[in-house]
């Protein structure tokens, strides 16, 4: 790919999504967005840049910006985090909870298979910290056609083998004639799904008690990065908790979060992770 | 070193999954029947087992009922890697002794997902 076209997609994606693009994935690039160039009757990756430049194409524009992103997840990602996030955040916050009613945001869930597998554990776990609670599960990401993926809650051969065991693949889905497999309604049924740009403000998604935010901030420019830490500290609910992957941090970001302690990769409001460590 | 048998009557499925079961740490042996993997498995019983379904001489779904049955027999993990993947022939794996099931085709990714699901790594 020569510099000039590099360039200008790694610009497209800066402003697009905050994403990075780092040279050592042209090739990635290159294999994705051929299909789109093919389709749009371009005969090169230059000319479909050039087009983008010069004609006002937000429809194309935001598809070629969506491929540019880097769309791998599976199933049980750092399962440890989910299993903390399900058998001790959710409890603590719940018993905090009067209405019983808590809210998950996955920021950034690309094809859904992190909201499927909190719903999954949340079906599977009987925790009596949780008896009785009403847990909804927002999943949202920048890429429109993959969250109309995770709305249709099917998953491929190669997705449903990725982190999820037999077991749960013949509890929790059925193999459509496509070959594909689809989530149970119990699974979909708790989960809300919604294209959404972490770049832009949240305000109409509401508060969250918990915001997994896992794998998105590392991929982001520093500017990014910082825009995207307010989003989420502005729609954390009173007492609600950040929760990222392993390995990335909000230090330096903002001040407006502070580790939480005792779950790993977890946040908090400033100035009350220590509050909580003594009400404990 | 963990131990691998890799049970399948196609060269071009073992010749693969070896070279990733080596990649995860695994010693390989190879067998393409499921009469032939039962005798390695009376001299060293493995720490896993990926299994084909449809074979000459014995099939996989026989080959796992009589392993079982072995002395150490339940030991080794077993996973089913197989063109069979509707729900009911993966329940059949399972009820006759599989821990796993791998529905053909499968890459690195899928194999270590599943080894890791049984604990093998």
């Amino acid at each position: 790919m020569q510099d000039n076209i590099f360039n200008a997609l790694a610009d497209l994606a800066l402003n697009a999504s905050g994403q990075s693009v780092l040279p050592s994935k042209a090739y990635l690039i290159e294999a994705r967005l051929a299909g789109i160039a093919r389709r749009e009757g371009f005969g090169s990756l230059d000319d479909l840049i050039h087009c983008l430049k010069s004609r006002q194409n937000p429809v194309l524009r935001a598809e070629v910006a969506a491929a540019l992103l880097s769309r791998d997840t599976w199933f049980f990602r750092e399962t440890a985090v989910l299993d903390g996030l399900v058998g001790t955040a959710l409890p603590e916050r719940l018993a905090a909870s009067p209405s019983g009613h808590l809210r998950i945001w996955c920021a950034g869930g690309s094809t859904g298979q992190e909201a499927y597998s909190l719903s999954m554990l949340l079906e599977d776990e009987t925790l009596p910290g949780l008896s009785g609670a009403k847990i909804e599960i927002l999943s949202t990401d920048i890429c429109k056609q993959a969250t109309e993926k995770a709305r249709r809650g099917t998953f491929g051969h190669y997705e449903v083998q990725r982190g999820l065991s037999i077991q749960r693949l013949l509890k929790h889905f059925t193999r459509l004639d496509s070959g594909d497999w689809q989530a149970s309604e119990a699974l979909r049924a708790r989960i809300s799904l919604h294209a959404h740009n972490l770049l832009e403000p949240a305000d109409g998604l509401g508060k969250f008690d918990i915001i997994v935010c896992r794998n998105v901030l590392s991929g982001m420019a520093r500017s990014a990065r910082t825009r995207v830490v307010e989003t989420l500290a502005n729609q954390l609910a009173p007492g609600g908790l950040v929760m990222l992957a392993d390995g990335e941090t909000l230090y330096g970001l903002t001040d407006r979060l502070e580790p939480a302690g005792g779950l790993r990769g977890s946040w908090v409001a400033a100035g009350t992770a220590n509050a909580k460590a003594s009400a404990a | 070193m963990k131990t691998c048998l890799i049970v399948d009557d196609s060269r071009v499925v073992r010749k693969v999954a070896s070279r990733i079961v080596r990649d995860l740490g695994f010693s390989v042996s190879e067998a393409s029947d499921g009469g032939e993997a039962l005798k390695m498995c009376r001299v060293s019983m493995p720490d896993a087992v990926i299994l084909d379904w449809n074979m000459p001489v014995m099939n996989g779904i026989d080959f796992v009922k009589a392993l079982r049955r072995e002395d150490g027999g339940k030991t080794p993990r077993v996973v089913f890697c197989s063109i069979e993947n509707d729900a009911e022939h993966i329940r059949q794996a399972l009820s006759s002794g599989a821990d796993e099931f791998i529905m053909k085709p499968f890459d690195a990714d899928i194999l270590e997902s599943k080894f890791a699901e049984v604990g093998l790594i």
